[in-house]
């Protein structure tokens, strides 16, 4: 490919990441050491809102609450994922129909998803859970008010949203392993369950490592569906990172833009801490292929 | 006919996905002009195309102003738009677009509890002038002098009326009747009223009362001090959050836990009314806005049952009722480029006495003697209930107050904070802010 050809497949990309993800990245960063409200340029304060943050306990809570629907959402979605993938991938017929249902999960707005999801847990539209529970003998579940079951509504909620995703992609991931692979673990003698452990996992890994990336930095940036799913998540412990930027940066009109910047760049910095396995992963793996 | 079948299968998939995918993107478009009145709106139209935006919360109560001023004032190159949005929304984007010299909105719907911040920091247009210039034109002499008066800040209108809320009391009349049960008129007589109702098994929880602790809460504890004369500052500006009649306020919120849905602190005003169309509460107090929508067949099978009430004391000795008093209006920002005369015209043309008389009764139209027992179910209510709240008191520094206070009450309120902890710690984030 010449350079000019190059250039010019290359430049529209590069002017929309450079409006949309440099721009706004330098600007945050700018702004985290800056006090600045709509509308005027800010003043530099320093550290100021790096203190502010880092010694409100609220986002001390907001940081465990994220990294814990992080880490058991990202292993519910694994597990879950390879064994609906492996289950879809043996049917033929009827997949397509299959997949277009699990999708529907997926394809929803996350917040009108998360709303309709929270009414299976609401008394005030119907409650379906509730019902089952009282049915089964089970006592009045606070799944809105109380911290544990609220969180764990969060995580059946992020599943819910997220597993077709994991879904899909391991499914591809299935079906690019080669039939004379698993041929030769039969013949050799492999149980179904050696097969999967030693020999379609080990292919795959790089298929999983890529839904674990995924939906690590998803599920880092949660925030609308606690609109619904937890009304009072700032009280209860079950506010997430994105979520308390947006409540102390901009709910009721407040204009606290620095701090919130400082939020972000630390979430940014938490993110890149907890992906640097996945991504020094991916650079050997592709440094192998060369 | 198996690849037939599969095709078949896959189109099925994809019109079902594809189906979802449309609606969701379809949730939401520009208002429509439902609920529109056709009034007179004669402006002195700009020769060039303008667009006129509005920001404006949607609620069946302001609904039918603003889709007034859309259909009646959108005629030639001049096209009013406005889109849906929620009350949250509106909060954040009335800070956003008045917060430099330009903004995305020419037309605002503010309301009293903001208007003294905005006055002062000078993001609205003072309108005496306009209103003194179209006065006979739009009779806007007939707007209630007290709406105008709560709409004003140092003697300067800054909202031109358009509908008022206040508290109301919905309860279940056959309810009431069949256990014989008066009205309550004080939170005792509430909670006799919860007991009896729940020692005949027809209900676990009574009371309803929206307390989201984001939102809502804040203004019920207003409410509960200014039953006893008080709010969260006085007069001169001195907090007043750590008083015996803060304390006497909290106490009495607690006092009504017991019978109210044990994740109340997650219901707003929407979740209250459901409870009452479910039949799982007997007695919620909202604004009144939200009054109509009981009485509609459509929304509850119960839509007959409910009788309205202006809400109860505190308790016996208190001066006021439970009650908070809401004007709704239009302001013109500071930053807008637009004519302020054509803009004028547009508001007093969607408080027009046509229009105000069309929005009853899911509103309290501002312009007097409007509402009656006979036009509205809830409008004796309304009456008794404006004329039993405290006048309200108009400071600049309630609105941040109330949003810095709340995580505070709502501790309390969970029974994490004692009445004594919280009160000081309120006391002292108000007084932070107060300066």
């Amino acid at each position: 490919m010449k350079a000019r050809e190059f250039w010019l497949l290359f430049a529209p990309s590069l002017l929309v990441m450079g409006g949309l993800l440099v721009i706004p990245l330098v600007r945050t960063v700018q702004w985290s050491f800056e006090s600045v409200h709509y509308g005027s340029p800010g003043s530099f304060v320093g550290l100021e809102n790096f203190a502010t943050a880092l010694t409100d306990p609220r986002f001390g809570r907001a940081v465990l609450f994220t990294l814990a629907v992080t880490a058991a959402t990202v292993v519910i979605l694994l597990v879950l994922g390879y064994l609906i993938a492996t289950a879809i991938n043996r049917i033929t017929r009827s997949r397509p129909i299959v997949l277009g249902i699990m999708l529907v999960s997926y394809v929803l707005p996350n917040l009108v998803g998360a709303v309709a999801f929270s009414w299976l847990f609401d008394d005030n539209f119907g409650g379906v859970i509730n019902r089952m529970i009282e049915f089964f003998g089970g006592n009045q579940v606070l799944w809105f008010t109380d911290q544990v079951p609220n969180g764990i509504l969060v995580i059946v909620n992020t599943v819910w949203h997220m597993l077709p995703f994991a879904m899909l992609i391991i499914l591809a991931g299935l079906q690019g392993v080669p039939t004379e692979l698993r041929e030769a673990g039969i013949i050799d003698g492999a149980r179904a369950v050696q097969s999967h452990l030693h020999i379609i996992i080990p292919t795959i890994r790089g298929v999983l490592g890529f839904v674990t990336l995924i939906s690590i930095m998803d599920v880092l940036r949660m925030f609308d569906n606690l609109i619904a799913l937890s009304p009072q998540a700032a009280s209860i412990g079950n506010e997430s990172i994105m979520l308390y930027v947006y409540s102390v940066a901009f709910a009721d009109g407040a204009q606290r833009l620095g701090l919130g910047s400082a939020i972000n760049v630390l979430t940014i910095i938490l993110i890149l801490t907890l992906l640097i396995p996945f991504i020094r992963g991916i650079f050997k793996e592709a440094k192998a292929a060369r | 006919m198996s690849i037939t079948k599969n095709r078949a299968f896959a189109l099925t998939a994809a019109i079902a996905v594809g189906g979802l995918i449309l609606t969701g993107c379809g949730a939401g478009g520009r208002t429509a002009s439902k609920n529109a009145t056709a009034v007179s709106c004669d402006y002195t139209a700009p020769d060039s195309a303008t667009t006129v935006n509005v920001l404006a919360y949607n609620s069946s109560a302001v609904d039918p102003f603003t889709n007034t001023m859309v259909s009646s004032c959108t005629k030639g190159k001049v096209a009013v738009k406005h889109d849906p949005i929620d009350f949250g929304g509106q909060v954040t984007k009335t800070t956003a677009t008045l917060s430099g010299s330009t903004g995305s909105y020419d037309i605002i719907e503010t309301y009293s509890f903001v208007i003294p911040g905005l006055a002062r920091d000078k993001k609205l247009r003072p309108l005496n002038d306009l209103f003194e210039k179209y006065a006979d034109k739009y009779g806007l002499n007939d707007i209630n002098k007290s709406m105008r008066a709560g709409m004003s800040y140092e003697g300067n209108l800054y909202a031109l009326p358009m509908q008022a809320q206040m508290f109301v009391m919905a309860y279940r009349a056959d309810v009431f009747d069949n256990l014989g049960i008066k009205v309550p008129t004080t939170f005792d007589e509430m909670i006799a009223a919860a007991k009896a109702i729940k020692a005949a098994g027809v209900m676990d929880y009574p009371i309803a009362l929206p307390w989201l602790a984001t939102s809502d809460i804040g203004t019920s504890f207003q409410a509960a001090m200014n039953s006893l004369d008080a709010d969260f500052v006085s007069k001169d500006g001195t907090v007043t959050l750590d008083t015996p009649e803060a304390k006497q306020a909290l106490q009495s919120m607690l006092s009504l836990k017991p019978y109210m849905d044990p994740q109340v602190t997650t219901f707003d005003q929407p979740k209250v009314q459901q409870q009452m169309f479910n039949g799982t509460a007997a007695m919620s107090i909202m604004f009144s806005g939200r009054m109509n929508d009981l009485t509609l067949t459509s929304n509850s099978k119960l839509s007959d049952s409910f009788k309205f009430a202006a809400p109860p004391k505190v308790n016996a000795a208190a001066k006021y009722s439970y009650d908070r008093l809401s004007i709704d209006g239009w302001s013109i920002p500071f930053n807008t480029k637009l004519d302020p005369d054509m803009l004028f015209v547009m508001m007093a043309s969607a408080v027009s006495e046509d229009a105000s008389k069309a929005s009853i009764p899911a509103a309290y139209p501002a312009r007097n003697g409007m509402v009656t027992a006979d036009n509205s179910p809830y409008g004796k209510a309304a009456t008794d209930s404006i004329a039993s709240a405290m006048p309200p008191i108009a400071s600049p520094v309630l609105a941040s107050v109330t949003t810095e206070i709340r995580p505070i009450l709502v501790q309390i309120l969970a029974g994490n904070l004692t009445i004594n902890d919280g009160a000081a710690q309120m006391q002292a984030v108000a007084q932070k802010i107060v300066g």
